[in-house]
């Protein structure tokens, strides 16, 4: 079962003010730091220390997938049913590169969807957000405001509140 | 000038969005007709078989091929603009990129749909697939056509998944902006993004990886097109210049349709003149100025090399097309893909509205012919004389290429309804940052 969020979140006009709160709460060792934000922004990612992604594993993936399947197809074909072209040997290496080349395309960018969506999902799942209706109802941060929400333990939250408060935070919400 | 801010960026963009007035519904309804008229044909068609279009013995490929590489390379535009000009970061690419990115699905929707018309026999149309079946037999990989079947399919679903994914976000705020069961139908489509520094991490860069796989994509899709001629023995056919010429005319006439569709698109919806400024069009026309002088220069020395080639059967055919019986096509595509864009040299013409809608359908029209000089001619007039024959194309031919147009324009007309016709978090992302420290 997914552990209850006890935390601090907060509202941010600025991106300044955003990314200088980040860094406070990281220099004061927070850690599962959550930001919203209407748009990616370099700043918010620097201040988080720059995290990695695992898309490409999954292109990669994909690809090497579509890549195998399509020389499999072709073999298999062509050997099952022989077709002699002109000259050309049975199984033609330069014929084979079109469909070997879109087979990888198409499966590797359907691995990459999938394995964005996936990891979208799971960090939903992995990380703790507040479960309170009004930061569910929260409906600026796909506008123009941006958020951090910082999990922790109860006696950290007004250290947490005074850090917002010191970048003028629009507003401050606790959740126990 | 009006100032630009996040909350104008949405409430501009979903303004385009509400309930419909009389001029969509009237364009919506000529868009019917059209595709109506498309169907009656059709179904005639399929009824009577092919014998009811003009294609022959000698020219087998007619109108319907031409419509397939026309909508099929207007498609390459789209992929261009939003993969391509993505990766390369050009300024003009945010405004324009969702509109091309549509464009381009629905070209493809409609290119598609012209191999099955042309196959006569289109309840037929899975024998193109591989698949273990009881005839025992499989499909011949060493065909260009099949390679076709494998690109166009490929390119449907990239260009699809590319469309779909950069809908996430802008999804995310229709589901904060909007109510009731819109809300929840956007909300599915949002796959529960809220636009934490997690899934913009996975999602850009999903949506960089998918850029960077799409853009050989546009290449080979393109090349392998004109892969369907290039590979056969017919005279102005047979020539390795065709992959690039494909591409190019593919991006020129790509670009040109763009124009075409935005054009009227930012004159509807008044707050679409903040985003979609005229510098990102005359950027737009600078690729179609470029792209032209590419099929300018490859139309001259196709004509060179049949010249040079000393072939009688190139010389010939390259002789057929200005002095032939199709010359007036000839010269009404030189005229409209050569002589037109020239135009836009003159700055005062490409940042002149008007005239970029009207050079741009200029363009488009000359493309069109100049894909029907392509297939018809060099069929017409082939090695053997005893095979040249006359294309005379059919009633039918012309309501079916009238409802593609008709289907393309409606898919489009509901896509600037239900969907935001402009990326709504990368035009913010164009504007500057609100910052307490100047």
């Amino acid at each position: 079962m997914k552990k209850k969020f006890i935390g601090v979140w907060a509202t941010f006009a600025f991106l300044d003010d955003t990314c200088d709160s980040i860094t406070s709460l990281r220099k004061a060792n927070f850690k599962g730091i959550t930001t919203h934000s209407p748009f990616p922004q370099h700043e918010i990612e620097e201040a988080l220390g720059n995290p990695q992604s695992r898309v490409p594993f999954f292109s990669l993936i994909g690809g090497l997938k579509g890549c195998f399947f399509a020389t499999f197809l072709i073999c298999m074909a062509t050997l099952d049913w022989i077709l002699p072209v002109s000259e050309k040997s049975i199984i033609s290496i330069p014929s084979s590169i079109p469909i070997i080349f879109e087979a990888t395309v198409i499966m590797a960018v359907e691995a990459t969807v999938i394995g964005m969506l996936l990891l979208i999902y799971r960090s939903h799942k992995k990380h703790l957000f507040p479960t309170s209706k009004t930061y569910r109802d929260y409906t600026r941060f796909m506008r123009d405001r941006f958020g951090v929400v910082v999990p922790c333990k109860e006696e950290e939250i007004k250290d947490i509140q005074a850090i917002f408060q010191s970048y003028q935070a629009e507003e401050i919400y606790c959740e126990k | 000038m009006v100032e630009v801010t996040y909350a104008s960026v949405n409430e501009d963009i979903l303004r385009a969005m509400e309930p419909p007035k009389k001029g969509w519904w009237l364009v919506f309804y000529i868009a019917l007709i059209l595709l109506a008229m498309g169907a009656v044909a059709l179904w005639y068609q399929i009824v009577h078989g092919l014998e009811v279009s003009g294609i022959n013995n000698s020219i087998h490929w007619g109108f319907y091929i031409t419509n397939f590489v026309f909508w099929v390379e207007i498609g390459h535009a789209g992929t261009l603009i939003s993969a391509v000009l993505y990766l390369v970061r050009a300024p003009f690419r945010t405004s324009v990129y969702r509109i091309s990115e549509a464009m381009t699905v629905f070209a493809i929707m409609t290119a598609g749909l012209f191999p099955l018309i042309h196959l006569g026999r289109i309840w037929n149309f899975y024998w193109l697939i591989p698949y273990p079946n009881q005839r025992h037999l499989w499909v011949n990989f060493k065909s260009p056509l099949l390679w076709d079947v494998f690109g166009v399919a490929t390119y449907i679903s990239v260009s699809m998944s590319f469309f779909m994914i950069g809908l996430i976000p802008d999804m995310a705020v229709l589901r904060d902006e909007t109510k009731g069961l819109r809300r929840f139908c956007y909300s599915l489509l949002a796959f529960r993004f809220r636009g934490t520094n997690h899934q913009w991490l996975h999602y850009m860069r999903g949506y960089l990886l998918c850029a960077a796989i799409a853009t050989p994509l546009v290449f080979s899709v393109a090349t392998i097109v004109s892969w369907d001629f290039a590979m056969s023995s017919i005279p102005g056919w047979h020539s390795t210049i065709f992959g690039p010429y494909f591409l190019a005319g593919a991006i020129f006439s790509g670009c040109a349709m763009l124009l075409t569709i935005i054009i009227p698109v930012r004159a509807v919806f008044p707050g679409f003149k903040n985003i979609i400024k005229i510098a990102d069009l005359e950027g737009v026309a600078k690729l179609v100025i470029f792209m032209g002088t590419l099929v300018a220069y490859s139309y001259l020395i196709e004509f060179f090399m049949a010249y040079y080639s000393g072939n009688q059967f190139e010389k010939s055919i390259f002789w057929f097309q200005p002095f032939g019986e199709y010359k007036l096509f000839f010269f009404v595509t030189i005229f409209c893909i050569l002589v037109v864009p020239l135009l836009l040299w003159f700055k005062k013409v490409r940042t002149h509205i008007p005239s970029l809608f009207v050079i741009s359908i200029v363009i488009n029209i000359g493309m069109w012919l100049e894909r029907f000089n392509i297939i018809v001619i060099s069929l017409a007039h082939s090695f053997d004389p005893h095979m040249w024959r006359s294309y005379h194309f059919e009633w039918g031919e012309i309501w079916i290429t009238l409802g593609s147009f008709g289907w393309f324009f409606m898919w489009f007309l509901l896509f600037i309804k239900i969907m935001p016709s402009l990326a709504i978090c990368e035009v913010k992302e164009t504007l500057t940052p609100p910052k307490r420290r100047s």
